[in-house]
């Protein structure tokens, strides 16, 4: 019953992204282009940030957390959000909303994250005999790494794309915008700084995934008021 | 039902050398499992990055092959070595490729056979034909949940691995579920945790007792057939972990089966080949004694004999060291006293020694019939007398000299009373016990036999007081090296040297002392205890040791540099015996979650996507919209004419 069980956290993993375009307006305004560029984009920006990282950073011995290296690597991270600026603001999308094109970008970021980094572990990992919670806590965590993806490639809109926000929320968006980039330095400094157990760090993301998309869904309200 | 196999094997045969735990390994692979495409990138990409900057392979081949030997990493070293000079002769560009395809080779491998959570070495039970008909256990592969026990509610045990510690298995109980050819997936025997300690004091009662018991169920299982793979392991903590796991949850009522989850051990062996004409070896070595001036007649000769090789219920690891690494030791320093004396003519006896050390032991002294067949006619006739020397190591202060010939025969009270007098001062007690031979019988069962039966006179020096029966007292897995006393043993070849020199240079009843302590024929207890060590973690059962085994090339070495002439015969086992090969094994154990399971997660994912649809529809579209799914799609409609 194993590939029962692949089946099972694939669905987990890779559900919500299928589900999130067909249950939202995405799927009408047929932005499945759209997504498919910004996938495109994700795996240039990871190949950057691959090089990136194996030009700068050293070869550990161990796996454990230095302070120095992890900076740097999550400096590294932060290329990501210049992906999504060349996604968000770049590349040519055919007429839709921009309500619509955020979400249609961080669905197809995540869904390239999702595809790049747990698909292979997952079929490897989760056909053995062997049975860990370890599958099935990776796509809890991708259904988080959406949520976080989404909330900020809607921040990013925010703040490249919509001219007429409140200048005192600014400040704001800039900062969760900061901390949502952030996420995976943090979730990797309490992985190995900390040395949680994979569990911990899952409900810790899951919860920091809805916290951050609570606060995005109120600062996107906020700004939408006076344009109406 | 796919699946991979944690390459323990591989690392025991790279590094052969290294004490690796089993389990270690099995966490490494945990821990590899781990690594994701991300990691594999980005090794590839720095693998190409260093290679353009030209140092990236040196530092990668350190970290391969820094450390213990890593499983996977091992054996693509060579890989990465081998990748190095195919692309020496290209530009820098094809060298970074060759580097980065390596190492993404290396680390997809490193996934691939990551996997199972703990490998343990399992031995697997000897499986042999005796006379045509089937013994032992008759399969290899394993694949089944596991049980704690026989007498486990809603357990199928034809489908189940029946975990046992080998101490507190009932004979009586486990006889009758084999006589009644009870169905059983599989067995595994745990053996009290094998100790590191070589022995030298007395052994207590309890290792007694559970030698007695190891003996006992050994002897029980050599004599019967299983339909299904047996399999040793040494008990350690994961083991008993396990066990204690797999107890509880039957204690529970939950056996482990498809329905249930639970552990489940795979062995994925292929089925065990017949041996096709399985040697035996027999070394032997020779002392020419010194031969008057004219004097034409050949010199009397004295065979010093023990067998060295086993037999047990798993062949892996039957090492036998009273059974009989004691008499090897005893007859490897005999041979080296008497060596020293034959050196100088001056003390140079008027005796040919003949130190024979035989095979096929077990199987009514197979090899030592074959061994005097080949004997010349002039060597046969020399023979004054034989020696046979057999499980002479444990703690004892009786020691019996088993003959054939009736007791009274002059000859034999003298070498009784040689021995005995030489023991007397060493508070031996030595016995006479005779035992008349049946020659319609095929059974021998004291080495000495195959002498008489050729007529040559012989005995055999043992402390063991009946003979032993066909395939018992053989050097199973109840006969480990801590049963040796070591003491006993430097005793024993004490009385034997003493008596054979002063029937050598015609001292008899006098009280000499040849290899007295101090003197330079003194015996070397150190060499004593680094043969009783390696004799005693060395499984000897001969088909399965070929004719280059290392331990027959040892002993051989080290008779040759004690005699003249040592030589090898090589003999085929006689073919009552057939045996089976595949005496070792890797037993993964896996943690498997039960089909229920998989039902609830399905159920939970499944319901979770379906609540995650409702929600985005209606705040995105509205309730509205989301009825309107479930509406009919409207028909179109004809209009009638």
């Amino acid at each position: 019953m194993t590939f029962f069980h692949f089946f099972n956290c694939a669905a987990l993993t890779f559900g919500p992204h299928a589900i999130y375009y067909k249950a939202t307006p995405l799927s009408e305004y047929d932005t499945l282009g759209t997504c498919i560029k910004a996938a495109i984009v994700y795996l240039v920006t990871t190949l950057v940030k691959l090089i990136c990282q194996a030009t700068f950073l050293q070869v550990s011995e161990h796996d454990d957390f230095d302070l120095g290296q992890e900076l740097l690597k999550g400096l590294i991270g932060f290329l990501d959000v210049g992906g999504l600026y060349y996604a968000l603001t770049q590349v040519s999308h055919r007429s839709i909303s921009q309500d619509h094109k955020f979400q249609a970008v961080g669905l197809g970021w995540a869904f390239a994250d999702a595809l790049l980094h747990r698909l292979a572990p997952l079929w490897v990992g989760a056909k053995g005999l062997e049975f860990t919670w370890e599958h099935l806590l990776q796509g809890l965590e991708s259904n988080a790494n959406l949520v976080l993806t989404v909330s900020l490639a809607a921040l990013g809109s925010l703040m490249w794309l919509r001219k007429n926000k409140p200048s005192a929320l600014v400040p704001v968006i800039y900062t969760t915008a900061g901390v949502v980039a952030a996420m995976p330095s943090i979730t990797n400094y309490l992985r190995k700084g900390l040395a949680w157990e994979f569990s911990n760090v899952v409900s810790f993301e899951l919860l920091a995934s809805l916290v951050m998309s609570f606060i995005t869904w109120r600062l996107f309200c906020a700004c939408q008021r006076p344009a109406q | 039902m796919p699946h991979f196999a944690c390459p323990a094997d591989a690392v025991s045969r790279q590094c052969p050398n290294s004490q690796l735990d089993p389990l270690a390994i099995g966490n490494v692979c945990h821990s590899v499992r781990r690594m994701t495409v991300d990691s594999i990138l980005l090794k590839v990409l720095r693998c190409g990055c260093r290679g353009f900057c030209g140092v990236g392979l040196q530092r990668l081949r350190g970290r391969l092959s820094g450390g213990v030997c890593h499983p996977v990493c091992t054996s693509s070293v060579v890989v990465l070595v081998r990748g190095e000079g195919a692309v020496m002769k290209g530009g820098r560009r094809q060298r970074a490729i060759g580097q980065a395809v390596v190492a993404l080779m290396t680390v997809l491998m490193s996934m691939v056979v990551a996997d199972a959570a703990a490998v343990v070495d399992v031995y697997r039970m000897i499986q042999y034909d005796l006379k045509g008909n089937p013994m032992g256990s008759r399969r290899a592969a394993l694949n089944h949940h596991t049980v704690s026990g026989f007498d486990v509610q809603g357990a199928d045990l034809s489908r189940a691995v029946v975990i046992l510690p080998a101490l507190k298995v009932n004979i009586s109980s486990l006889d009758e579920f084999v006589q009644n050819k009870g169905l059983l997936g599989g067995l595994l025997l745990l053996l009290p945790q094998r100790s590191d300690e070589t022995g030298g004091a007395e052994g207590d009662d309890s290792d007694e007792k559970v030698a007695k018991a190891l003996a006992e169920l050994e002897q029980w299982l050599v004599h019967n057939t299983f339909q299904y793979p047996v399999y040793f392991a040494y008990e350690d903590e994961n083991l008993l972990k396990l066990l204690h796991e797999v107890a509880a949850s039957d204690a529970a009522g939950r056996p482990a089966s498809a329905t249930n989850g639970g552990y489940k051990l795979v062995v994925s062996a292929p089925e065990a080949k017949k041996l096709t004409t399985p040697t035996i070896t027999n070394i032997q070595g020779w002392l020419p004694g010194l031969r008057a001036e004219g004097d034409s007649l050949m010199l009397p000769t004295i065979a010093i004999v023990a067998s060295y090789d086993t037999f047990g219920a798993a062949p892996a690891l039957a090492s036998g060291s009273d059974s009989n690494g004691s008499g090897v030791a005893m007859l490897l320093e005999l041979a080296r006293l008497f060596s020293r004396l034959y050196a100088n003519p001056n003390t140079r006896g008027r005796y040919n020694l003949l130190f024979g050390l035989t095979s096929g032991s077990p199987y009514n002294y197979n090899g030592t019939s074959n061994w005097l067949r080949n004997f010349d006619q002039r060597l046969r006739e020399s023979m004054e007398y034989a020696l046979c020397l057999n499980s002479l190591g444990s703690s004892s202060d009786r020691m019996l000299l088993h003959v054939s010939k009736p007791p009274e025969n002059a000859f034999i009270q003298q070498i009784f009373s040689e021995i005995e007098s030489v023991a007397k001062d060493s508070d031996l007690t030595v016995e006479l016990k005779h035992k008349k031979i049946n020659i319609s019988n095929s059974r021998v069962a004291w080495e000495h036999e195959q002498f008489s039966r050729q007529r040559i006179t012989a005995v055999t020096l043992s402390h063991l007081e009946e003979p032993p029966e066909l395939l018992q007292r053989t050097g199973g897995i109840a006969d480990i090296r801590r049963s040796v006393n070591e003491t006993v043993v430097l005793r024993n070849i004490k009385v034997v040297a003493e008596s054979l020199a002063r029937h050598i240079y015609g001292q008899q009843g006098k009280q000499v002392e040849l290899f007295a302590a101090g003197s330079n024929l003194a015996l070397n207890p150190s060499y004593v205890r680094s043969w009783l060590n390696l004799l005693g973690r060395t499984s000897r059962v001969a088909p399965f040791l070929g004719k280059n085994a290392p331990i027959i090339n040892a002993l051989h070495k080290e008779l040759s540099q004690h005699t003249k002439d040592a030589s090898l015969q090589h003999e085929t086992l006689d073919s009552t015996f057939l045996f089976y090969d595949s005496t070792k094994a890797q037993l993964n154990v896996y943690q498997v979650a039960s089909v229920t399971f998989d039902f609830i997660v399905a159920l939970a994912v499944g319901s979770y996507l379906m609540l995650l649809f409702i929600v985005l529809f209606i705040s995105t579209k509205g309730v509205k919209d989301f009825v309107g799914i479930f509406r009919k799609a409207p028909s179109r409609k004809y209009k009638s004419t």
